[in-house]
């Protein structure tokens, strides 16, 4: 009986929390986060949301019958996930891989998974939208929007366009 | 336009779901009404968990059906509820109207059935409705009434009774049964299995009527519980039987103690109230020692428990990684062995090892064990399906079924359901001829088809035998030449002929019939067992009838694989599909027509060599070379390989990435040092190779 005459109050105050959660949760949705990569010296970013983990560089398996761009597949604790190497598959010049490249692990929208490989991992990136340009025309085919940190410009790639194979 | 269509073909599939579940709960209810019937014939009271059963089916159609928007069956599946509540609660006798009721409605909704799937289910609500409508003049008979019985009960309990089991309570009572109070205490985190298992025991000697929750004190993680029982058993034979101590019965009847039926019903109240309060209070002073008691003796009943597959897979995936842990402890132990250095080290490790590997075995073989079940469910599935067809087609056949009782993976035996019940179906349909066409050709009017399961080896090997028409191989040429599928000079052996029938869009007989799946082949059912990891055959003699064989892993979480080297990389090939291997001396391969051949014990075997097949750069010619003869069914294929590394238990993994299916690739696996291996997957390669054959020599015969 004590119990449902607390509810009234109670529950009010838990409003007027949730309330102002919201607020903040909508001032932090503004800046969104990115992960920074390096491929042929140039800067390029992902949605943070889409990254799993990042592993350094492992064996990779060939794969045969599959395209260029698909280096292989690499065992991640029991999971046989592919790689795609980004070089590749922007048509970038080809280099072996070094101590600092690493392999960018994604979700999918389907819960299957990813390896990026890249030449380096730099940094996470929080900037808000009015940092958001779009990607100039040449590039639209990978390239989503460019973002803008202090004078320099990092592509944020179409990872819907880069994981569409052919073949 | 193409999203429709999915729609389309999706609602047509639920369909036919809805239609062979629907079908599955009719023919149960037709056997359950002839036992009612037969019950009565003999002059016994319905047994009332046949009833129940038949009320829960009725519920399940009424759901089902009304799901699917069919509110001619889901209304009278409503009013067959009320009819079959009336019985359980004794409300009503079970007489001739009503099981004619029953009867017909069986009738009604089997035809509806029949209706739905040609895809026209009109007038099937009219027939409905005059049904509904002798049901209901039939329910508004008048009801008898019944005295309620004389019971020592505690009131509290007899008013937590619901209508239903108050009327079993009457009708035990009438019926001369003893009525008692069974009390146990159950540990609170597993009290369901303690008191199913009570349950079950309590069945064997008499009815459970009710089971309530006990307010007794109990220690804090103990329940306890009362159940309300009707039994032949005295309070004493009871307990001993239920190996429960003999204060946890309380006798409810008076006649255990000759107690006059006349006393007034006043007094008892008061009595029964203290003769249930008083021993409940006596054992609860010692429910602590009690407790631990009466759970000691519960645990002889307990033999089984339930578990979620998932639970399983995950501990088969915790023994496959262990597997592979093992196997670079030995190769460790290899390389120890080999270094003079460390030699007594590794020959001691390598001991070590060697009981590890043993327990590992055992551990391996005891959670596949507990994976198995036996193929039963899925045989008399199909026997229900021959039942079915053997009654809605003027067809006589007969359904054989041997080797039951075979076990097989869980997962594998339920992806079996369909490729099984398609070449049942296709028996059924194509290859059993009507009875005149048998008598004419000399045979029994009843066809036969027999289903065997046995073990051999790792695998488990279905069969399907008709003894139906069998095969014109000469009329699969024909219709593979139509179909562009071969060349119409092309020679190929009786049994490559027969393979074609595997092949996607050639269907041996131009009519499709109502029950056999339309436009599904047996290429669907080959990539069905393929995928569960079997290989499938087929075996026809003209006139005489046809064998298809289907040879399933039993299980297919890990396999045994041969490990070889081709170039700088190492593939995995299952052990099963494996029939010889072969060290090769170059010399001995011969070219025919540009292809690559050996004699072997006078076959040719095709070779391909794996490095070629997949550019894995050139390996060196004149190298030694092994030769890897693949087998899936009669076909035979030689895989030259440049090293064979051994073998090995492996987990099949399947390949995650945008690049999702790889043509000769069925996954991968992990062999603890190197990272991923991939895993060949034989029967495309050999369908590649002969696939080849075939399209190279019709190239090279067209100009």
């Amino acid at each position: 009986m004590s119990e449902s005459a607390a509810t009234g109050p109670r529950s009010f105050e838990a409003l007027a929390r949730a309330a102002a959660r919201r607020d903040a949760l909508d001032e932090r949705s503004l800046r969104r986060e990115f992960v920074t990569f390096t491929l042929d010296g140039d800067p390029y970013a992902l949605p943070i949301e889409r990254v799993r983990e990042i592993v350094r560089m492992r064996p990779i398996t060939p794969v045969p019958r599959v395209p260029a761009a698909i280096r292989g597949v690499i065992s991640l604790r029991g999971e046989v996930v592919e790689v795609l190497d980004l070089r590749r598959r922007l048509g970038m010049p080809e280099r072996a891989p070094t101590r600092a490249s690493r392999i960018i692990v994604l979700h999918g929208d389907d819960g299957a998974v990813t390896g990026l490989l890249v030449d380096s991992v730099r940094d996470v990136l929080r900037i808000t939208e009015e940092h958001v340009r779009p990607a100039s025309g040449g590039e639209a085919d990978s390239v989503a929007a460019l973002l803008a940190r202090g004078d320099q410009f990092v592509s944020l790639l179409d990872l819907e366009r880069v994981l569409e194979l052919a073949g | 336009m193409a999203t429709r269509r999915r729609g389309d073909r999706r609602r047509t599939k639920a369909h036919r779901e809805f239609v062979s579940e629907a079908e599955e709960i009719l023919e149960r209810r037709r056997d359950e009404l002839t036992d009612l019937a037969d019950g009565r014939g003999r002059g016994a009271e319905p047994d009332p968990e046949l009833v129940n059963r038949l009320f829960r089916s009725a519920h399940s159609l009424k759901g089902l059906s009304g799901m699917f928007g069919l509110d001619g069956i889901s209304e009278l599946s409503h009013h067959l509820e009320d009819v079959l509540d009336r019985l359980r609660l004794g409300r009503t006798q079970l007489d001739d109207a009503a099981l004619a009721l029953l009867d017909d409605s069986v009738a009604l909704i089997g035809s509806a059935l029949e209706k739905l799937e040609d895809g026209d289910a009109a007038g099937v609500d009219e027939e409905a409705a005059l049904l509904i409508g002798r049901i209901d003049a039939w329910t508004a008979a008048p009801a008898p009434s019944d005295a309620p019985g004389e019971l020592e009960l505690d009131p509290a309990m007899l008013r937590a009774l619901t209508e239903y089991e108050e009327h079993r309570l009457r009708e035990n009572v009438r019926r001369g049964r003893r009525i008692h109070v069974v009390d146990a205490s159950f540990d609170i985190l597993s009290f369901e299995e303690g008191l199913a298992e009570l349950t079950a025991a309590v069945r064997e000697v008499g009815e459970v009527l009710s089971t309530l929750p006990s307010p007794g004190e109990s220690p804090e993680s103990q329940i306890r519980f009362s159940l309300l029982v009707a039994s032949e058993l005295d309070a004493a034979a009871l307990a001993a039987r239920l190996e429960l101590p003999a204060d946890a019965v309380r006798s409810g009847s008076r006649r255990a103690g000759e107690a006059s039926a006349a006393q007034p019903p006043p007094d008892a109240p008061e009595t029964r109230d203290e003769e249930l309060a008083a021993p409940a209070r006596e054992t609860d002073p010692d429910a602590g020692d009690g407790g631990p008691l009466e759970l000691g003796s519960l645990k002889s009943i307990s033999e089984t428990v339930r578990v979620d597959i998932r639970k399983l897979d995950e501990l088969m995936n915790l023994v496959g990684e262990l597997v592979i842990q093992r196997g670079a402890l030995a190769k460790l132990a290899r390389t120890l062995r080999h270094d003079p250095a460390t030699a007594r080290a590794g020959a001691e490790l390598e001991k070590v090892h060697k009981g590890l590997e043993r327990k590992l075995q055992e551990l391996q073989a005891g959670v596949l064990e507990v994976r198995m079940v036996p193929l039963r469910q899925v045989f008399e599935k199909l026997s229900r399906v021959v039942r079915r067809l053997r009654r809605d087609t003027d067809k006589e056949v007969r359904l054989e079924i041997r080797g039951a009782d075979t076990e097989l993976d869980k997962l594998i035996v339920e992806e079996l359901v369909d490729p099984l019940m398609h070449v049942v179906r296709n028996a059924f349909d194509h290859a059993i001829e009507s009875a005149e066409e048998r008598q004419a050709a000399g045979k029994s009017r009843e066809g036969s088809i027999r289903l065997e399961a046995y073990q051999r080896g790792n695998d488990v090997v279905i069969a399907a035998t008709d003894d139906g028409r069998g095969i014109d191989v000469e009329a699969v040429r024909r219709r593979a030449v139509e179909r562009g599928l071969l060349a119409p000079g092309d020679e190929l052996s009786r049994k490559e002929l027969l393979d074609l029938v595997f092949a996607p869009g050639l269907s041996t007989r131009g009519e499709v019939t109502e029950t056999s799946g339309r436009g599904v082949g047996m290429d669907v059912v080959r990539a069905n067992i393929t995928a569960l990891g079997g290989v499938v055959d087929l075996d026809s003699i003209a006139g005489r009838g046809t064998t298809v064989t289907m040879t399933l892993p039993i299980t297919l979480a890990i396999i045994q694989a041969l490990i070889v080297g081709a170039a700088d990389q190492r593939f995995a090939i299952p052990l099963n599909s494996v029939r010889e291997t072969l060290l090769l001396d170059p010399r001995d391969v011969q070219r025919s027509d540009g292809r690559e051949l050996l004699n072997l014990r006078g076959e040719a075997l095709p070779l391909r060599r794996l490095a070629l097949e997949f550019q894995l750069g050139a390996s060196e010619r004149e190298q030694k070379q092994y030769a890897v003869v693949l087998g899936i069914g009669d076909a035979r294929l030689g895989l030259l390989v440049d090293r064979l590394e051994g073998q090995q238990d492996v987990v099949i993994k399947p390949i995650q990435g945008p690049v999702r299916s790889v043509r000769g690739i069925a996954g991968a696996t992990e062999l603890g040092d190197a990272g991923a291996v991939l895993v060949l997957d034989v029967s495309a390669l050999v369908d590649d190779a002969r696939a080849r054959e075939v399209r190279e020599a019709t190239g090279r015969r067209a100009p």
